[in-house]
């Protein structure tokens, strides 16, 4: 079968599945047991795009443009002789009711709602919640300003302990200092555990370390400290991977080692951007650290979701400006900084 | 006339330094960028490669000082054959032949004193190094090759902060840090207004005649070839074409070497 053909029959079968499927759980009403009976359904879902496969070779025989051929076949495959509107060919009908019913399945599962958003007592409980935003109550000023800084600090020894970390790896992990059989090896493992660590968000990180040492600043730090240690070092190694290769054989020539080489060669080529990274990075974390706090990060966090969690919003609304403010100064320090490195 | 690709005695000579035999250069694309080269230098010669770009010279020289490791054939450095030798022993090798670029390859944030001293790099002991432990008397030599070629006041500036001529001119101090026995020069003056090829090529003149160093250059201009060198190879499409001095290069040696319809220019 060549390619567009496969794809089409592809595209139209999961398309019929779909919309029969829909159809099925619209009349039938499956009980939650029946929906969880995951073997059950995946073989059922095949057997109607087996069906599906099935209408779109019947159609294409008969030369009936269905939507998949519209969007995979060659444009001379697709062109009809009577110019027809939509509405008076099949793929057109296809794709309409695909569409409608792909939004209806949409609003379901989302559990849309209209009564919902103009629910009077719900309506009053927001407009309380941003009066109460909206006029910051400051006596518990002094006492987020401190916390902020507990937040503040934790970021910046996060980006400071990664440094070093990530420093190392960025030479341990990039392809042109890492060359030979045993090397690459090496390189291949971290880049591997890198990739991992990073794809884990610093939220779950700080669960994982609040279990281990306990709620407070010290799990939010190590969380920021250990996605930073990955994400420094897969930008930091990626500018050792694009540096000039003349100061390299320069220096190679002169008849020195490898750990010689990277620091003459190549470090001085990489300092800048290293700590444009590293100013872009703590800015970042000040940011993921107010968040941290929700999860038992210490901090900031930490108080807004005790307010929160009273729905004292007049508090909340003072914590949220303090945040706002620290962020934005944060922004422009690192905005300026990185300017002024250029 | 000299005849080409004649390989002299298999007898190695007191006074040859180097000595290359079938050394071929194949790189993974399968481009076959040295065809069996055969060559001796003796010591103290200003050697000077020449030939078309892609003819193989800069290949040569990097195979030379094991930048590049040749695919076949033996390279000979006083007697001791380098062609397969790895680790260790390469650093030592490379810190007696210095090398010096068309593009400089200094690096440009350290001062010129800095980038001299990194020809001591094979001699110092890595950790020394990193923290900028160079021996006194090895920032003294540093100074006094500063001096020899001309720029002992420039010795704290950063080295993109000088001139093309005056870059390659540290370069040059860095390679005699090293107290090489041979230097390598892969166009030196190719980046270099006439002028400043002229004043660099006269420096390397002066490194040959009063250190004693041999020195092989890659050059373009035959007319410095004329001026500079001693003896004479020719390479076209990774073989030698000519073999001899500057002076028996005539007309139809030019065409052989460097394509029937080319015209010799002039730089003054």
């Amino acid at each position: 079968m060549t390619s567009f053909r496969f794809k089409r029959t592809v595209f139209d079968s999961l398309c019929f599945a779909f919309l029969l499927a829909f159809a099925l759980y619209a009349f039938i009403h499956p009980t939650e047991n029946q929906l969880l009976d995951l073997t059950t359904n995946t073989l059922f879902f095949l057997g109607l795009s087996l069906i599906g496969a099935l209408v779109s070779y019947f159609l294409s025989k008969r030369n009936i443009i269905t939507w998949g051929q519209m969007i995979f076949a060659p444009s001379h495959l697709t062109h009809n002789s009577e110019e027809l509107a939509w509405y008076q060919t099949l793929w057109g009908w296809q794709a309409a009711v695909t569409l409608v019913v792909l939004f209806a399945a949409g609003l379901l599962s989302t559990k849309f709602s209209i009564m919902d958003l103009l629910d009077e007592d719900g309506f009053n409980g927001a407009v309380r919640l941003f009066k109460g935003l909206a006029s910051p109550n400051f006596s518990i000023l002094p006492k987020a300003v401190v916390n902020v800084f507990e937040t503040i600090f934790m970021a910046f020894i996060a980006t400071a302990l990664a440094i070093p970390f990530a420093f190392v790896l960025s030479f341990l992990t990039a392809k042109n200092v890492m060359q030979g059989p045993v090397s690459f090896s090496i390189y291949w493992l971290l880049r591997l555990v890198l990739n991992v660590v990073r794809s884990i968000e610093a939220l779950i990180w700080a669960i994982i370390f609040s279990v281990w040492v306990g709620i407070g600043p010290f799990a939010g730090m190590l969380a920021l400290m250990i996605h930073s240690i990955a994400s420094l070092a897969k930008q930091y190694s990626e500018m050792v991977e694009t540096v000039d290769e003349g100061p390299i054989e320069g220096v190679l020539s002169t008849g020195a080692g490898k750990l010689q080489m990277i620091w003459f060669s190549i470090v001085p080529q990489v300092v800048l951007p290293f700590i444009s990274f590293t100013v872009y990075r703590w800015d970042i974390n000040v940011r993921m650290a107010t968040i941290i706090g929700l999860v038992g990060g210490g901090g900031i966090g930490t108080m807004l979701i005790q307010y929160q969690g009273q729905a004292m919003w007049g508090e909340v609304g003072c914590i949220i400006l303090v945040i706002a403010v620290v962020v934005w100064l944060m922004d422009q320090a690192s905005t300026y900084i990185r300017e002024a490195l250029k | 006339m000299n005849s080409v690709n004649q390989y002299k005695s298999d007898n190695l000579s007191s006074d040859t330094i180097l000595s290359v035999r079938n050394l071929e250069k194949t790189y993974p694309n399968g481009v076959r960028a040295l065809k069996g080269l055969n060559f001796d230098v003796k010591k103290g010669e200003f050697l000077v490669i020449i030939g078309l770009s892609g003819s193989g010279k800069s290949t040569l020289l990097r195979c030379l000082n094991r930048l590049h490791d040749p695919t076949a054939g033996e390279i000979l450095f006083e007697g001791l054959n380098i062609t397969q030798v790895k680790g260790e022993k390469i650093k030592l090798i490379r810190s007696q032949i210095g090398m010096i670029f068309q593009h400089f390859n200094l690096i440009p944030r350290h001062s010129v004193l800095s980038n001299v001293l990194m020809g001591r790099l094979g001699h110092t002991k890595t950790w020394k190094s990193i923290l900028g432990w160079f021996a006194d008397s090895d920032k003294e030599q540093a100074m006094e090759y500063l001096r020899l070629v001309g720029i002992g006041d420039k010795a704290n500036i950063r080295a993109d902060q000088l001139s093309g001529g005056q870059q390659q001119r540290v370069a040059i101090a860095r390679t005699l840090a090293q107290n090489p026995k041979v230097l390598l020069a892969d166009e030196p003056v190719a980046s270099l207004d006439p002028a400043t090829c002229h004043s660099v090529m006269d420096y390397l003149k002066k490194v040959n005649q009063e250190l004693g160093i041999t020195i092989i250059c890659n050059l373009h201009f035959l007319s410095l070839v004329r001026q500079y060198a001693t003896r004479v190879i020719a390479l076209r499409g990774g073989e030698i074409v000519f073999e001899g001095t500057p002076n028996e290069i005539s007309d139809s040696w030019f065409k052989e070497i460097y394509g029937q319809s080319a015209k010799e220019v002039h730089i003054n």
